[in-house]
């Protein structure tokens, strides 16, 4: 890892000179990431730091600057697409594009730095303000203006802010539990500022420029959603190969801005679309397609992107079949449903009626169930003579009621069977002691000043000369007292 | 209306309609195209033939056509209109209220009381019946006198 090592080294030297750095400061153009986590890890070791550039080393650095120019200067002599023969890793200008790409990744990290940092000093002056304002340009913004003012009346926030915003912010100055800053911390403060909006500034200049150049380098993915919103893509995603390692779930949500305060209405709110949103496909869809619109966009996008990625078609030919795709998909979803056409009536009894079964039903065929008493009157012994209402075999018959063997002329209401379940149910659940359970004990007991006392059934095993229980009849009682007389 | 309906005019037509109209309910209707009260039963007949389409087929009979006079006869169609019902070539009666089962006289109140007329015979069909009754109520069926020869 010889570029770490060079980056730790040009760290080391940075150190030294620190306070006397200047622009043309050489340190190498394999510096990477690392050197925001060294600035990061910088920050937090040292927390009282007080200079900004120990934290914000990008603005600085020579590779910077040298993109920036490069941007600059194809801005200005526009676009030359004299480079289609060439293999692509060799072209100087898609070069500078994948570095602009990972250049503006950089920057958004430095600007979220110098955010912090920013936050940190005013801190002391306005700390509500960073729960209120989240955007980081806006809230540089915002403390530019505002600088150490105390009266809120006095400062302009329009055009900043929404209004909405600008009343709460200017409520919660009225209120707020900090004071003024010293002069020269409110230097340093400013000082950031500005640092992050011309790091803003250049960020946008990066990204017109690799917008411009979307065609070349990316043409399928141009096709879908536009070079605009396919530049933004790539910037956030960090480069065309990183945005084509994304799942599509992930590139539907990449440039969401992030909620708004409470208390305003999140009715409006679209959830989960970013900078899909802004395509020409999503905003023509109408409102409640758009999920899904968004959903087949981001899909269809990521799939180009993966051919872009390895330059699998030049042309942009698979880009624009995909967009007729997703055309006549959303197209298909506003077709009306078919007519109904009118059915004719079914055959009668060819559908079977449905049975339908339960408790309910059975309790209600019981009604009409055969009761034991006709069952028995409808036997007969064999070589018995049933008797019959009229005698002699006149009248109905009795069958087996009365006769000698059941001796049952009455029959009594037998249980339904149904009954007999619950009965079953009913006794299992009842609190029983063993097996000797005596007539007269009972779970339930009522003393006068409680009211109702349920007792667990297995202390009243144990005891015996309980105030609420008669163990004169106890069957578990023993004798208390025998005195001999 | 009955241009929408199938007309039979000749014997052979009759008796191959019969014959053919296999596992469905054949409704022939009697009468001329001239009749008010034919007319309303033929507005009812062709609305509903789409309903009962899958158990139920209907054409008309133009009572005025010499050949048909011998159906006249047989059927003993002598108020118009008469609808006869078949299945499988077997000839329907139907128990309404009134003096005659073999043949429904008149027109229908309602185009649901037609479909349900259809629907019993349909169902006591199916079971083996050769008479049903009629599921309408007697306010909703025509009244009708027989004329006797004569009398």
């Amino acid at each position: 890892m010889a570029n770490l090592e060079d980056s730790f080294l040009a760290d080391l030297e940075d150190l030294s000179d620190n306070d006397n750095e200047n622009l043309d400061e050489d340190s190498g153009d394999g510096e990477h990431m690392e050197e925001d986590v060294n600035g990061d890890l910088a920050d937090i070791e040292a927390l009282n730091y007080d200079d900004l550039d120990s934290v914000s080393k990008l603005q600085k650095t020579q590779r910077y600057t040298d993109i920036m120019k490069k941007v600059e200067d194809a801005l200005e002599t526009g676009s030359n697409m004299s480079n289609q023969g060439m293999v692509l890793e060799d072209d100087p200008e898609y070069q500078l594009i994948v570095d602009c790409n990972t250049l503006s990744v950089d920057i958004e990290n430095e600007i979220v730095i110098i955010h912090n940092f920013i936050r940190d000093k005013y801190r002391l002056k306005f700390p509500e303000l960073e729960s209120l304002v989240h955007h980081p340009i806006d809230y540089a913004r915002v403390v530019k203006k505002i600088g150490n003012e105390v009266d809120l009346t006095l400062v302009d926030l329009e055009g900043l802010l929404p209004s909405a915003v600008i009343m709460v912010v200017s409520v919660t100055a009225s209120t707020t539990s900090g004071k003024p800053l010293p002069q020269d911390i409110l230097q340093k403060t400013i000082e950031a500022c500005d640092r992050a909006l011309t790091l803003d500034e250049s960020k946008k200049k990066v990204l017109d420029f690799v917008e411009s150049r979307m065609g070349y380098i990316a043409p399928n993915l141009s096709a879908i959603v536009g070079s605009a919103v396919a530049a933004k893509l790539m910037g956030t995603a960090g480069g065309l190969t990183s945005l084509a390692k994304m799942p599509a779930c992930n590139v539907q949500i990449l440039g969401t801005k992030k909620k708004t305060l409470a208390g305003f209405s999140t009715a409006t709110s679209q959830f989960r679309v970013g900078y899909i949103e802004q395509t020409e496909v999503f905003q023509t869809t109408p409102p409640a397609l758009k999920m899904r619109a968004c959903r087949l966009v981001a899909a269809k996008s990521t799939l180009a992107a993966r051919v872009d990625s390895i330059r699998g078609d030049p042309s942009g030919k698979q880009g624009r079949a995909y967009r007729e795709e997703i055309r006549k998909k959303i197209e298909k979803w506003q077709e009306p449903p078919p007519a109904k056409q009118p059915k004719p009536l079914p055959v009668p009894d060819s559908e079977p009626k449905k049975k339908r079964g339960g408790r309910r039903l059975r309790k209600m065929k019981e009604r009409y169930a055969i009761t034991d008493m006709r069952k028995l009157a409808n036997r007969m012994q064999f070589g018995v003579p049933e008797e019959s209402s009229l005698g002699d075999g006149l009248g109905e018959g009795y069958g087996m009621l009365g006769q000698a063997g059941n001796g049952k002329l009455r029959v009594s209401v037998g249980q339904s069977k149904l009954a007999a379940k619950v009965a079953k149910k009913f006794k299992g659940k009842q609190y029983s002691s063993g097996g000797a359970t005596s007539g007269l004990t009972s779970s339930l007991a009522f003393t006068p000043v409680q009211g109702i006392d349920l007792i667990d059934p297995q202390a009243d095993a144990n005891r015996l000369g309980s105030g609420t229980q008669s163990t004169y009849f106890s069957e578990t009682g023993t004798f208390s007292k025998i005195k001999r007389t | 209306m009955s241009y929408l309906l199938t007309t039979l005019t000749k014997k052979e037509d009759v008796d191959s309609i019969i014959r053919d109209t296999i596992d469905k309910l054949l409704v022939l209707r009697f009468g001329r195209s001239s009749d008010s009260v034919c007319l309303l039963l033929d507005d009812i007949l062709s609305k509903s033939e789409q309903d009962v389409s899958k158990f139920a087929s209907i054409a008309l009979v133009d009572v005025d056509s010499e050949e048909i006079q011998v159906y006249v006869k047989y059927f003993d169609i002598t108020l118009i209109p008469s609808t006869v019902f078949f299945f499988n070539a077997q000839h329907m009666k139907m128990d309404s209220g009134s003096a005659d089962h073999t043949k429904w006289v008149g027109a229908f109140h309602r185009k649901q009381d037609f479909i349900d007329v259809v629907e019993e015979i349909f169902r006591g069909a199916m079971k083996g019946k050769l008479i049903v009754n009629c599921p309408l109520p007697p306010e909703r069926i025509p009244k009708f006198q027989l004329l006797y020869k004569g009398v």
